[in-house]
């Protein structure tokens, strides 16, 4: 049954693979054609679908018929344009699902070749007829039926031979898939990644620097003449600026601060410069004359040219967006605060008047009518006892105490303990956020839990806030009845909190339900 | 009964230092943060140390730190938490240790002075006071199918109260009833909420609170 199994295995995983690599050479070419202009990002991105897609095919396959333990690991792009084709090159994921569907057909094909022979062998007796003599791969001579049997037990020692070695290469195939297709076990941090660069690009320098002394060495050794290392010397500098560069603007801010914040731009500008250079050293070294370097030259300027369009109009788009939020935070701010004066003038305020006249009164009558001084200094107190619960209630509204002393996972927890309804909570942020996105993340949540109870009718409400790259996620999902109103004052107000602080807000609240309310907002800021 | 006062502000030192001292109880250091009162408690070796939850520098929870690290240092000092705001969770972060002499009350209850000092002895002599408010909280959290709705609004009552830390006296003068009949309602309630039996007061407030906290996420 297993053999059967990995047979289906291998003839689907030929097909995927077939259908994979010509995809691959397809979709790299029309990347790296384009790879100078904006058109790259969707590419990556749609490239990080299509081979995402295959994997999960591919990952389903060694599941149902090999038994091994995969779950894919799922495509995530988030962040600005360019970051999204930038964070697409740095999935491993994305490399070692491509790196599987490469090596898995050929991995396929080393069977199912081998089960063909035997099977035409084993089957020859019966189809000898209809071939011509000397046509069995072309090595024998087969006339009569008599002539065919041996090579039929041949096929068939060979058959039992295939079914016994299938057992160690699906062995293989499963470690390939569950090792290739499986999500990343763990990331690397940025702290490892940077040494990681750092590192690599050292040992690229000095192996480089070794390579072109010993080159230079050689010329001066030999019979000299003409500077020939000039050629290598030229492709090892490129070879060894371009990842220069790159980690140059990964770790230094100004030449991001030129390119107007965009780390991809600056690269692609230094890139652009370097190649100019390059093919700049190539005209020279060489027979010079008619200076064709210019229209390399002029393709890449007109290809960063159009990046820094793109780079500086999405800027302006972002500035005005965040313009017309900043123009609503304050709205929302003015009205909050109106509410507050109002809240402390009718209630506090009110009642610390009232206490002061019955201490007043109190005042007059001490000596005449000591039980009516009883009466008004209990009055007073009471007064005193209910302009203090106001004035917490409406600190509690403005920041609760927990959320300042002890932040958000505490502060929510304190939130459940009210719940009527059973809800499950996951907290995964190691380090405090600033206090304006543990704010907002904290009403965000406050808010839609108590929709999900009062107007969703939901029995259960599932939290989970984490801090991924530099970013704080809250999602709350509950079970009711969906239908939610974005334009509500509750959403609305914490869509102007969230979005003050240039985060996002998402609401998915289909009639019939399910709710999600997802807040991202960014650590940084 | 020796006293040491923890809290910042100065309107507040003076006035709570002034009405336990008319009280009759003695005020041997009044000081103003977190790292002062461990010193202090060390120093002066009070009956009871009051301690506001806010306090320098952080201005955060520096008051109920210091209170925890009390309570493992020197077990011998009673503690009463005092704050402007009341929080379940902190109730239950000081009485985890699931000794008695700890208090957790609203700054509002010093108003009423009686009761007050009330609950300043009853913690000093071993017993517990939580305020009112985070019983409510507690309570607040019902659920249709959550063995409290099995309780008679009497019970539910009486089982208020000795979340409070109410004696089963304080509890009969408060309802006005027999002492005879709360000890049946409170048997009743440990039957009902599946708890087991047992003497000392503060004892019974951690068996309700040990019900009452369990987190929502976990049935």
């Amino acid at each position: 049954m297993e053999t059967y199994a990995a047979v289906l295995y291998y003839l689907a995983e030929l097909l995927l693979g077939t259908a994979g690599f010509a995809l691959l050479i397809a979709a790299w070419s029309a990347t790296l054609a384009l790879s100078y202009t904006p058109l790259v990002v969707p590419l990556l991105i749609g490239l990080l679908f299509g081979v995402a897609g295959l994997a999960h095919a591919e990952a389903g396959l060694a599941r149902s018929l090999l038994g091994a333990p995969v779950r894919p690991a799922r495509p995530a792009t988030s962040g600005g344009f360019w970051q999204r084709g930038f964070r697409v090159l740095k999935a491993r994921a994305f490399w070692k699902q491509q790196a599987h569907l490469l090596i898995a057909w050929p991995i396929a094909l080393v069977p199912l070749a081998l089960l063909s022979v035997a099977l035409e062998l084993v089957s020859l007796p019966i189809w000898y007829r209809w071939t011509d003599s000397s046509d069995v791969f072309g090595l024998f001579d087969v006339d009569t039926f008599v002539e065919s049997l041996p090579l039929a037990l041949v096929g068939l020692a060979g058959l039992v031979a295939i079914a016994h070695f299938l057992g160690p290469w699906t062995a293989l195939s499963r470690r390939l898939a569950v090792g290739l297709l499986a999500a990343d076990g763990k990331a690397r941090s940025p702290r490892e990644l940077r040494v990681l660069r750092l590192r690599s690009l050292t040992v690229g320098a000095v192996t480089a620097t070794a390579v072109a002394i010993l080159l230079v060495v050689t010329w001066a050794l030999t019979n000299q003449g003409y500077f020939w290392p000039i050629w290598p010397l030229l492709s090892l500098a490129l070879v060894v600026a371009i990842p220069g560069w790159v980690v140059l603007v990964l770790e230094h801010p100004l030449p991001r601060r030129l390119a107007g914040g965009s780390t991809w731009l600056a690269i692609q500008v230094g890139i652009s410069v370097l190649i100019t250079a390059f093919l700049v050293g190539v005209w020279a070294a060489s027979t010079q004359g008619y200076f064709w370097p210019i229209w390399p030259a002029l393709g890449l300027a007109l290809a960063d040219a159009v990046a820094a369009a793109v780079v500086f109009a999405h800027h302006q788009h972002r500035i005005e967006a965040l313009e017309t939020s900043r123009a609503g935070a304050v709205d929302a701010q003015e009205t909050e605060l109106r509410r507050i004066e109002r809240d402390l003038h009718d209630g506090a305020q009110a009642r610390l008047v009232a206490l002061g006249m019955s201490l007043g009164m109190a005042e007059q009558h001490v000596g005449s009518d000591p039980e009516k001084v009883r009466e008004l200094i209990a009055e007073a107190r009471l007064g005193a006892t209910e302009a203090l619960a106001e004035l917490r209630d409406l600190a509690r509204g403005i920041h609760p105490p927990i959320l300042t002393d002890r932040g958000l996972e505490a502060a929510v927890r304190a939130l459940l303990i009210h719940s009527p309804i059973t809800v499950s909570l996951s907290v995964d942020v190691p380090e405090r956020p600033p206090a304006a996105v543990e704010t907002a993340t904290y009403f965000t949540v406050s808010e839609a839990l108590a929709n999900a109870i009062k107007h969703a009718g939901a029995n259960r409400v599932e939290i989970r806030i984490a801090a991924v790259d530099g970013r704080l996620l809250a999602e709350v999902t509950d079970n009711g009845r969906g239908g939610a109103d974005p334009a509500g004052s509750g959403l609305r107000g914490i869509r102007q909190r969230i979005e003050a602080l240039d985060g996002t807000l998402r609401i998915s609240s289909p009639e019939g339900g399910p709710t999600t309310v997802r807040a991202e907002l960014s650590c940084a800021s | 009964m020796r006293v040491v006062i923890a809290e910042d502000l100065a309107l507040l030192r003076d006035g709570l230092s002034r009405l336990l001292r008319d009280n009759g109880f003695d005020v041997v250091a009044a000081v103003r943060d977190g790292d002062a009162l461990v010193h202090a408690v060390q120093l002066e070796q009070p009956d009871i140390a009051i301690v506001d939850i806010r306090l320098p520098p952080t201005f955060r929870d520096e008051g109920l730190r210091a209170a925890l690290e009390l309570r493992e240092r020197r077990p011998e000092t009673a503690i009463l938490v005092v704050s402007q705001y009341v929080e379940p969770t902190y109730a239950t972060e000081l009485l985890a240790d699931g000794r008695g002499g700890i208090g957790y009350l609203l700054k509002d209850r010093i108003m009423e002075v009686a009761e007050f000092v009330d609950a300043v002895k009853r913690v000093a002599d071993g017993g517990t006071a939580l305020d009112a408010e985070v019983v409510a909280q507690l309570f607040s959290r019902r659920r249709d199918d959550g063995p409290l709705e099995q309780l008679t609004p009497r019970e539910r009552e009486v089982l208020g109260l000795m979340a409070e830390g109410r004696s089963n006296a304080g509890i009969a003068d408060e309802l006005v009833l027999t002492v005879g009949s709360v000890e049946k309602h409170i048997a009743n309630i440990f039957m009902k909420l599946r708890l087991p039996p047992s003497g000392t007061d503060h004892r019974r407030v951690l068996a309700v609170l040990t019900y009452l906290q369990q987190a929502p996420s976990d049935d």
